[in-house]
């Protein structure tokens, strides 16, 4: 290295940086060896470490005089090999560090403890809430099928209590002497209603249903078809009609016939 | 304990009694050093209780680890005052000293202290006082700063928001002027 270099590296202010001991490892080794190979920097550093010196004896105060004998009792001499060792082990600064790191590996479990319960008690309360949650469509499907229920047998009671229904009892005819069915009729409301509860039909096959006749000035006119159903306890609305003078119930074919099968009578009334 | 006679020993006789661990050599390094690294601890650790614990550390890790010094890489000083810095500047980084508040600014801390104690009045060193008024005021502060606070340069730049180079220039300029004392 040339002079010249020796100097800027000097100039540079590494070297005060490195009394003061804010020096990387690399810095401090670099600036060890510069001050073995030039004596410019070996004499550099001592001026600058004596002038440091002097600053800080410039700014000296003076420690309580009853301080000198605590320093002189914790230091341990060469002819105390025992208190040596216990000082050389010394190490007060972990303690600290250990009751910290102790702290944070106990919250740390702590947390991860409280995370597990709190999972589970979601667990638990997601099950019963879908517990919940299904009881209540099914609760919101009975309430359903009650209210249809209700609204259907306040039609009923209207049926009853109604004074311009009439009601009509068809009897069985010759075919089928035991069946009969109850048909109320009113031709204020245009309504009519077959009475399944009391009805006692023989019961149809797949391919055929009952169809329920008006019979107009002596014309019959469809009013729907049903199926024998000796378990229904409702009454069933059928098509509307206003003027009637006999009703009549024929076995046809399923979905019904335009005109009746007059063979296959099974039930009649007349006003 | 009354005041008794102040032992003095030149650097090299106090070396070689440190590396015996003979009780003289605690006595003349309390005797010289004492007063100036408690002056750089006190700056830094502003609770006179206290900065005398980080004292008593200083000697004993001084004492203890006194085998990982080497006169060849520098003056004794110069090793010592690094160790007192390093653990006043641990000292109020600690939790339990943070938890007491005792931090204050450097700027209050060398008046505040300045003011409450009467330094030593010492002849020898009214040459280099002199020279310490002579500090440029940007001079004296990074001085202060990185001796008496022991920011590292990095962070003396961050704190008065000059470039790394500024800074380092300025070091070496404030310690080129004390030199002037004894050139």
């Amino acid at each position: 290295m040339k002079v010249e270099e020796v100097k800027a590296y000097i100039e540079s202010g590494i070297l005060e940086l490195y009394v003061l001991g804010d020096v990387t490892p690399a810095e401090r080794l670099e600036v060890e060896a510069m001050a073995v190979k030039y004596p410019a920097v070996k004499d550099e550093l001592a001026a600058i470490e004596k002038s440091l010196e002097l600053y800080a004896k410039a700014n000296e105060l003076e420690p309580d005089d009853s301080r000198l004998e605590n320093i002189l009792n914790s230091l341990a001499y060469n002819s105390d090999e025992s208190q040596i060792s216990g000082l050389v082990n010394e190490a007060r600064v972990l303690p600290i560090v250990k009751a910290q790191s102790n702290f944070y590996k106990y919250a740390f479990a702590a947390s991860l403890a409280l995370l597990i319960a709190s999972v589970i008690a979601l667990l638990n309360v997601y099950g019963r809430l879908k517990e919940s949650t299904n009881l209540v469509a099914s609760l919101q499907n009975q309430n359903h099928e009650i209210a249809s229920t209700v609204s259907l047998k306040d039609g009923e009671i209207e049926v009853l209590r109604d004074p311009s229904f009439k009601l009509l009892k068809l009897q069985g005819t010759k075919i089928s002497p035991a069946a009969a069915i109850t048909v109320a009729w009113s031709p204020v409301k245009k309504k009519v209603w077959i009475d399944m509860a009391t009805a006692k039909m023989p019961s149809n096959d797949k391919e055929h249903q009952y169809q329920l006749w008006a019979l107009v000035a002596g014309k019959p006119v469809d009013l729907g078809v049903f199926d024998s159903d000796t378990t229904s306890r409702d009454m069933k609305e059928m098509k509307s009609i206003t003027l009637a003078d006999a009703f009549a119930v024929t076995l046809e074919k399923r979905g019904g016939s335009p005109t009746p099968t007059m063979d296959e009578m099974m039930v009649i009334g007349k006003f | 304990m009354s005041r008794r006679h102040k032992i003095s020993l030149s650097e090299e006789e106090l070396i070689a009694a440190l590396g015996k661990r003979e009780k003289i050599a605690a006595e003349a390094l309390y005797d010289m050093y004492s007063a100036s690294l408690f002056g750089v601890i006190s700056r830094i650790v502003i609770d006179t209780d206290t900065a005398e614990d980080v004292l008593q550390d200083t000697f004993v890790k001084i004492w203890n680890s006194f085998a990982s010094y080497s006169a060849e890489k520098g003056r004794l000083f110069t090793w010592m005052v690094n160790i007192a810095r390093n653990l006043a500047i641990d000292k109020i980084r600690s939790k339990d000293f943070k938890n007491q508040n005792k931090n204050q600014e450097l700027e209050n801390n060398v008046t505040f202290i300045d003011e409450k104690r009467n330094t030593v009045y010492n002849p020898e060193l009214l040459g280099i006082k002199v020279l310490v008024e002579k500090l440029k005021p940007e001079q004296k502060s990074i001085l202060d700063l990185v001796y008496f606070k022991g920011y590292t340069h990095v962070e003396a730049a961050d704190e008065l928001g000059v470039p790394l180079g500024t800074i380092k220039t300025r070091l070496r300029m404030a310690i080129v002027q004390l030199r002037k004392n004894f050139n």
